[in-house]
């Protein structure tokens, strides 16, 4: 049916570009990638950063709306790319991007996660508060290693499956 | 001899190759007297010490007092910022490698960061079954999972994110900085500020008593 295509198309459409503002003025009010950029001083490349983002959504947007054709290693597998040892060598090829990709992920979620705390000067007003001058670097490892006991208990005692 | 005036343009942020500020590095200056406009500029204003960790905030009063103390007859008008943060960027013998990956390391959490903030989004609300839902009111049949939604979903936030950063394969759609550039300026900005107020509260900078 033509008009059931179309009217899908729009809707299609229009939830897409209304899901990338959305998604985007959050990242980019936050200022994540301008602090990365100063702090590795490449403020030249902020273009290419851009075009990261931009890259990195689009794949992440293929694998999670069409998972059927993301199967890249069953496919990899299959095909036997890599010659006989094709299971063993893309095992390596494997853990490594998955790895990396887990890496750069965490990276990003918990500078978005104290990026978005600073936001609302929740550190700055609980200082000022309980009256607090030196120590701040003890504060910022205590969150960090919070984060990282947080996120190992999270995974280590399953404790997704209650928000099933 | 009659009273010269002498123009400062303070920037807020200024970076040097070498431990030596000197007036010119400052801002911009403009006298009428060109002679004298020369003398000025190569006036050394300060050498960066090792305590001083390479930055130094420095105010327009202590500006003013030195150049008072030295020509008598010369008033100065300040028309920029009142502090300049004065960096020392080291010109490395070997920039290539260490800029090559931190430059691969920022892309990287670009990438893998905006990636996995999309795939997480979509999984929140559940993106598969909604738009299967939608397509069975819309056709009454069960969906097969790549439908003229999902498609048109795909181009509509491809076309949304490139509209909104203004560029795709290094090109620009309009003239305008992108927001990210936008961001960046706010963000220097705010360094700045924050860092010639701390030192100005901490009294380490170069500034005149009282």
């Amino acid at each position: 049916m033509i008009w059931q295509q179309a009217l899908m198309s729009v809707l299609g459409f229009g939830a897409g570009i209304l899901v990338s503002a959305g998604v985007f003025t959050v990242l980019l009010a936050v200022g994540l990638v301008p602090r990365f950029a100063g702090r590795t001083n490449t403020g030249n490349k902020i273009f290419l950063y851009e075009e990261m983002i931009v890259l990195g959504t689009l794949a992440g947007d293929f694998l999670s709306v069409f998972p059927k054709y993301g199967q890249i290693g069953a496919w990899v597998r299959q095909q036997l790319l890599l010659g006989a040892h094709t299971v063993t060598v893309w095992k390596w090829i494997a853990g490594l991007a998955v790895s990396l990709f887990g890496l750069f992920a965490g990276i990003f979620v918990g500078c978005l996660a104290l990026a978005i705390a600073e936001m609302l000067d929740s550190i700055p007003i609980l200082t000022r508060r309980i009256g607090f001058r030196h120590g701040l670097g003890f504060l910022v490892l205590g969150l960090a290693l919070g984060k990282l006991l947080g996120s190992l208990i999270y995974f280590a005692f399953h404790l997704y499956e209650t928000g099933l | 001899m009659p009273k010269e005036t002498l123009y400062l343009k303070l920037e807020r942020c200024v970076q040097i190759p070498s431990c030596d500020v000197y007036l010119k590095d400052l801002g911009k200056l403009y006298c009428r007297d060109g002679a004298l406009l020369a003398r000025i500029r190569s006036r050394k204003v300060y050498t960066l010490k090792e305590e001083d960790g390479g930055r130094k905030v420095i105010s327009v009063m202590y500006l003013i007092a030195m150049l008072q103390a030295e020509f008598p007859q010369l008033e100065v008008q300040t028309i920029g910022e009142t502090e300049a943060v004065v960096k020392r960027v080291r010109v490395d013998r070997y920039p290539g490698a260490l800029q090559a990956l931190k430059i691969c390391f920022v892309s990287g959490i670009c990438f893998f960061g905006a990636s996995f903030t999309i795939m997480t989004f979509h999984n929140d609300i559940g993106i598969v079954r909604v738009f299967g839902q939608i397509y069975e009111m819309i056709t009454g049949r069960g969906s097969d999972g790549v439908t003229a939604l999902e498609i048109s979903y795909s181009i509509g936030l491809a076309l949304g994110i490139i509209v909104f950063f203004n560029h795709i394969g290094g090109r620009r759609i309009t003239k305008d900085p992108t927001p990210i550039e936008v961001e960046m300026r706010v963000y220097e900005n705010d360094v700045n500020q924050a860092l010639a107020e701390t030192a100005d509260r901490e009294g380490k900078a170069l500034d005149v008593d009282g």
